[in-house]
């Protein structure tokens, strides 16, 4: 049970990475060995593997790629191992604007991430890891394939098994580049990208755990997620429920743990923190980050990344925790990483902005996300200029609710956060909005022999 | 990304006789990208990757080429070519400027679009356009990943950051003039 946090930070995955930019260095293999690493897998590997996933599955470790889903439960759906090829794909797409929190990780602890994968390969039995990065991403790729080289070296990877052959279970770690599409970051679409085809996302089920890259069960994680896991081993699931805080909805999932929070926008500091979930969104902002840029006020915050949508003015108190979006009127938690916007925002080029950005991400094989997509950068396009029509607003809104997994008329989740961006964004600034359109006059013809 | 028409199979490839795959590409290929994944297509990502990085684009013979060597359709190369931004068919300049238009870029600091103003103004150039000496590509991008140190921007693969107006008019004045190869 959480004890009630004071939101100081608690360093659990950032232990070796200092808040401050300029005292910040890549944590070499041996750095990291001289500091407690790759304990943790040792003592892993002293386990059933079963019992880690008991573990993980005890500490409630949820998704922290965007969805939340808890990531041991993820791992019991695999099938019982039949002696074929199983996979773990680590999701580093991180394209999603506003987050930047697992380059953090990749950046300066990578054998943090290592160890993380490592632990997670030998408690589902998966012999090929892809590290599947984003290709925008390049000095994060020279800098984790130096990690993974020196990792090899050090035979934690390789042909003798885990740990210099500690484990009979041989764990080969492999550095996919992705190559600049957003949707590759989807699990499915990435699965795609890795087998060389366009990044079309699949439909499910078959769940990639049962049948995922090259036809085989995978498991697919966020690299934090994935760090996560050696804390959580290390210091227990105890402590691990500790940090965070409970759901305020009665049977509803816990956020336990630390989270890297990402801050962007009009603050003082912006920068990642990592703190508990649960911290207000006013005391990460006021607190961590120095307050709002030039005294100016607070306006808007985007939850997570531009698909969660937008928390309003009166939203500023908002706990960051996984019940954000059924109690704000949000998508969801995301990944964390709020982009907060001062009172001299234009909602509408916001607005505008983001459908930009999906407009040209959408894969394009589904018909509501491909055309909507298109139609909402018009329609916004058109009312930052000047020139929508009261009309327009509601045909946004039409549009919009109309895309996605959640009214059911799309393959994946990019069309919810087009969906979910234009919908708050409007219906939470909607003066904002009205000021910017012109009425539009129906045209009442009155004929002279009416009435004759 | 997207969905661009393809060429139609009547198109003609333009051929030069050296070809773009060399023997040393398919030595370390074979040595390195092979072992790694279960099929041949799924080679093919890391193989663009390095054709695009040698040549700046990944002309159709090299396409043509690459199928040979995996021993895959032609169209499946073209397919994946074609579906992701960084694999382009026409040659980029010796320096890409890639601008992050996204929203932490676009509404902070001085904003993507006043960067983006300046290379029209410094060099001619809309995004997507390519100088008429082949120098300089601008391109805009999406979210960078580095939202906390808006706008940013990558010359080539160098990501910098907290870009003010001249401090990105001194790089811009710099890739006008870099040399092919050497990194920016
Ligand atoms: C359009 C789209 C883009 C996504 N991009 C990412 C991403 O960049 N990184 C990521 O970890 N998850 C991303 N996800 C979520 C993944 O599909 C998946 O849920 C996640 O990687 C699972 O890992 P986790 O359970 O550890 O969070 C994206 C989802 C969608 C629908
Ligand atoms: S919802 Fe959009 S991005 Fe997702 S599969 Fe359909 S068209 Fe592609
Ligand atoms: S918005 Fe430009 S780096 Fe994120």
């Amino acid at each position: 049970m959480p004890t009630s946090p004071d939101f100081k930070p608690t360093p659990v995955l950032t232990k070796r990475i200092p808040e401050d930019r300029s005292k910040r260095s890549t944590v070499s293999y041996d750095q990291y060995v001289a500091t407690g690493g790759y304990k943790t897998l040792e003592k892993a590997i002293g386990m059933q593997p079963a019992e880690i996933v008991e573990l993980v599955k005890g500490a409630v470790l949820r998704g922290r790629g965007g969805a939340g889903f808890p990531a041991g439960l993820k791992w019991s759906f695999l099938p019982p191992a039949d002696g074929g090829p199983r996979y773990l794909c680590i999701n580093c797409d991180e394209a999603e604007p506003g987050t930047f929190k697992d380059r953090l990780l990749v950046d300066f602890d990578p054998h943090l991430v290592l160890e993380g994968i490592a632990i997670a390969a030998y408690a589902c039995q998966m012999q090929t890891a892809y590290f599947f990065i984003r290709g925008e991403y390049h000095h994060q790729a020279k800098v984790f394939k130096k990690a993974i080289e020196e990792a090899y070296a050090n035979g934690v990877f390789g042909k003798q098994g885990l740990l210099r052959g500690a484990s009979k279970f041989a764990v080969d770690v492999v550095l996919h580049r992705s190559a600049g599409a957003y949707i590759c970051g989807e699990e499915t679409a990435l699965l795609e990208a890795v087998e060389g085809k366009r990044g079309w996302p699949r439909v499910k089920p078959p769940f990639p755990a049962v049948k995922g890259l090259f036809g085989r069960p995978t498991i697919i994680n966020n690299v934090e997620t994935l760090a996560a896991v050696v804390p959580i081993l290390e210091s227990g699931v105890d402590a691990w429920k500790k940090l965070g805080v409970e759901s305020t909805f009665p049977g509803a999932m816990p956020s336990y743990g630390t989270k890297l929070m990402g801050v962007s926008g009009h603050v003082n500091r912006p920068n990642v923190y990592e703190l508990e979930l649960g911290i207000p969104l006013r005391t990460l902002v006021e607190k961590h980050c120095g307050g709002m840029r030039n005294g100016k006020k607070f306006k808007a915050a985007i939850a997570g990344g531009v698909s969660m949508g937008i928390l309003g003015t009166d939203q500023y108190d908002a706990p960051m925790d996984f019940d954000i979006g059924r109690k704000f009127d949000v998508l969801g938690l995301g990944t964390a990483c709020p982009t907060v916007f001062d009172e001299d925002t234009d909602m509408v080029a916001v607005a505008r902005n983001i459908s930009r950005f999906f407009k040209a991400e959408s894969c394009g094989q589904c018909t509501p996300c491909r055309e909507g997509s298109g139609w909402l950068l018009k329609l916004l396009t058109r009312i930052e200029r000047g020139d929508g029509t009261t009309q327009d607003l509601d045909m946004l809104l039409e549009v919009a609710g109309s895309m996605g997994l959640t009214p059911g008329t799309t393959i994946c989740g990019l069309a919810d956060g087009n969906n979910w961006a234009v919908r708050t964004i409007v219906n939470k600034f909607r003066p904002e909005f009205e000021r910017r359109v012109k009425p539009r006059f129906v045209p009442v013809y009155v004929s002279a022999a009416a009435g004759r | 990304m997207a969905w661009p028409t393809k060429p139609s199979a009547t198109m003609q490839v333009p051929r030069r006789a050296e070809p773009y795959v060399t023997d040393a590409m398919k030595a370390a290929w074979t040595k390195d990208v092979l072992p790694k994944y279960a099929t041949k297509l799924g080679c093919l990502m890391p193989i663009l990757h390095d054709v695009q990085h040698a040549y700046r684009h990944v002309p159709y013979q090299a396409q043509l080429e690459i199928a040979q060597f995996l021993g895959i359709a032609p169209s499946d190369v073209l397919d994946t070519v074609s579906f992701y931004d960084e694999f382009t068919v026409e040659q980029r300049g010796v320096v890409t400027i890639g601008v992050c238009h996204s929203i932490a870029c676009e509404q902070c600091g001085c904003g993507s679009t006043k960067l983006i103003e300046r290379v029209r103004e410094k060099l001619g150039l809309l995004p997507g356009e390519t100088t008429d000496d082949g120098q300089v590509t601008l391109i805009t991008m999406d979210c960078l990943g580095s939202c906390d140190t808006a706008p940013v921007a990558l010359f080539n693969e160098t990501l910098h950051e907290n870009l003010t107006p001249e401090a990105f008019d001194r790089l811009v004045e710099q890739a006008a003039h870099a040399k092919a190869g050497g990194h920016h």
